[in-house]
């Protein structure tokens, strides 16, 4: 009997699922903060050069990108379990983000004012666009013809043709413009300097209307199922719900220390940093009651690896 | 996992005060940086209390002199506060990250890698306190050889003897600098922190160290460490050596921040003289007891001229 326990206790780990995990970037720690999702605890740190801020998984999920902006590299980690697969040096890579195409990687130097266009199959530099001033967000058009990129500085936002790389129009939005998205068939712009999001023409990017959420407006996200669209206040504190079509007002949750990231657990909770608070808040959008889990400083890119089962 | 209460002070002064107020002035672009700010307004602002709670008490127990009038101190609280608390660390932050940032991502688009101790020996990758404590043995010689400079240079001193005409040394005299002085010492230790790639966030967290040791070895305070103990860290007797009457001018000695080995190694060290009286017996009156402003417009015509 014991022996059967024993090999029973020794085949375990072979049909073990491997633990859902979750990567928090700590921009001010220079670390990663691995949460084990089910317990909701901090499992361990790894420690990067300088200065993360965003990540992005790669068009063939097989490497999660986090961009060190202060170390100049961009690491390529196993979207699993984290694993380091190389380091590549980049400049100032603040915001990442892949085509759609999977053709381009796009990166944003905030502190260096530009904006970079890498081949992502060689991460050969392809064109460089001086932009002023703090390129910071950034959404793809779903054909991955152009990519539009928030110019935080300057209150502008830019857009760039990635089939004859150039820049097509740069134009005005509101004060400190933050996250972008494209949302059917539009461009929705949070004025992180406001308390509202614009709504742009994506052709010629003049504004259409702006939409009202609360002071500070910082990133959007549309939820997997695309029934809500979430809008994250930085002064308020606030993550606003909103309905993706008529952009209304659906409900207001308070998430206090600088929400800024979110992403979406397969239960329907939200998974958010708290830039101010060194937490990430997991939060029931039907209840509306959330918890936080510590981890390091200035907690700001998140990526579950649930994330990959919903990508087949 | 950690209680950090820097960081959730930082954090709340964040939410609460810089936020509201960058929102208010139409500054939310500098949000990020801001956090930077309120980390170091709480690190420098916890220091001053740290300073103030040990040395305080050590000035009481063992004062070297006794005063009955002690109005020359309070400029030196002023200056103290402005360089901890205030304006030079959002300066000192905000200009060497973007310095940093340029420079490292020029040299990335030019094909090199960036300087950082932890490339040069990856073992420190993930060691903070160790990779701490090597930068600020490096950034501690070049302090050394700065100080040094500004003694031997006859236009530099004359800016510098603001530092050395108080006659009333206690802990807060560690900040009592020209603007000018604070200028090109802060020029000075940023090339340096560039040149090794010290991270941004360690930066003014070694500046405030430095300086905690130093507000130390300024106090009014009958203190030594022993034979050995003088030899491994600057100690109050040790440095008011430098402060010594005898001791102001071009030829000084005991210039070490907070390690005597560079004053041993180049033959500056004195560990002979027992408590001297401070001051710059040339320096003008209105250096040691003028008002903030009239020191600093002394200082600066006093380099002019010099």
């Amino acid at each position: 009997m014991s022996r059967l326990l024993f090999v029973l206790l020794a085949l375990t780990p072979l049909f073990a699922r491997a633990a859902d995990l979750a990567l928090v970037v700590d921009s001010a720690d220079a670390s990663l903060s691995v949460i084990d999702m089910a317990h909701q605890t901090e499992l361990r740190r790894i420690p990067v050069l300088r200065e993360p801020h965003h990540l992005m998984l790669s068009p063939d999920a097989r490497s999660l990108l986090v961009g060190d902006s202060a170390g100049n590299e961009i690491l390529f980690l196993d979207p699993r379990d984290f694993a380091l697969q190389r380091r590549v040096p980049v400049a100032d890579p603040y915001q990442i983000g892949f085509s759609p195409d999977g053709k381009f990687l796009v990166v944003n130097g905030l502190a260096r004012a530009q904006v970079d266009i890498y081949d992502a199959a060689s991460m050969k530099l392809v064109k460089r666009f001086p932009l002023a001033s703090m390129p910071s967000h950034m959404a793809f058009a779903p054909d991955g013809s152009v990519v539009y990129v928030s110019l935080q500085g300057t209150d502008k936002l830019a857009a760039i043709d990635l089939h004859a790389m150039s820049v097509l129009w740069v134009v005005p939005v509101g004060h400190a413009p933050a996250g972008v998205l494209w949302l059917r068939g539009q461009v929705l712009v949070a004025n992180m300097g406001q308390d509202d999001v614009s709504v742009l023409d994506p052709i010629d990017g003049h504004t259409l209307r702006r939409v009202k959420t609360g002071r500070g407006a910082h990133q959007l996200f549309l939820s997997p199922d695309g029934h809500t669209l979430y809008v994250n206040d930085r002064v308020d504190g606030t993550t606003v719900a909103l309905d993706p079509v008529s952009l209304r007002e659906l409900r207001v949750y308070k998430i206090p220390g600088g929400p800024d990231c979110i992403d979406f657990a397969p239960d329907g909770k939200l998974w958010i940093t708290q830039r101010w608070l060194k937490r990430v808040a997991v939060l029931d959008p039907h209840t509306g009651e959330f918890h936080s889990i510590d981890v390091g400083r200035s907690p700001h890119g998140i990526f579950l690896t649930t994330d990959l089962a919903a990508r087949g | 996992m950690d209680f950090d209460p820097f960081s959730l002070a930082a954090g709340w002064l964040q939410e609460h005060l810089v936020i509201p107020a960058l929102y208010a002035l139409d500054l939310m672009q500098w949000e990020d940086i801001g956090f930077g700010w309120a980390l170091f307004a709480v690190y420098g602002a916890a220091q001053v209390v740290v300073t103030l709670a040990i040395c305080w008490p050590l000035e009481h127990w063992r004062p070297v002199e006794r005063w009955a009038d002690r109005r020359a101190e309070w400029v030196d609280v002023l200056y103290t506060l402005i360089a901890r608390v205030g304006f030079l660390p959002l300066i000192t932050f905000v200009l060497f990250y973007q310095l940093q940032v340029w420079m490292n991502g020029w040299l990335t688009d030019h094909g090199w890698v960036p300087p950082t101790l932890e490339r040069l020996l990856p073992f420190l990758l993930g060691r903070q306190v160790l990779t701490f404590a090597i930068y600020v043995v490096i950034l501690d010689f070049a302090e050394y050889v700065r100080h040094r400079l500004s003694h031997r240079l006859r236009w530099w001193y004359a800016l510098h003897a603001l530092h050395h005409a108080q006659r009333q040394m206690t802990f807060w005299s560690d900040d009592r600098n020209h603007l000018l002085d604070e200028l090109i010492a802060f020029s000075w230790f940023t090339a340096v922190a560039l040149l090794i790639g010290i991270p941004p966030l360690q930066f003014p967290l070694a500046v405030l160290l430095l300086r905690l040791i130093e507000s130390l070895s300024h106090a009014n305070a009958r203190i030594g460490f022993g034979w050995l103990g003088d030899r491994l860290l600057v100690s109050p007797r040790f440095h008011r050596a430098h402060h010594g009457v005898l001791a102001a001018g071009q030829r000084s000695c005991n210039y070490g921040a907070i390690l005597p080995w560079w004053d041993m190694l180049f033959g500056t060290a004195d560990f002979g003289r027992d408590y001297a009286r401070t001051g710059d017996p040339k320096a003008d009156e209105r250096l040691a007891t003028g008002s903030y402003w009239q020191q600093q417009a002394v200082g600066l015509k006093r380099m002019l001229g010099a």
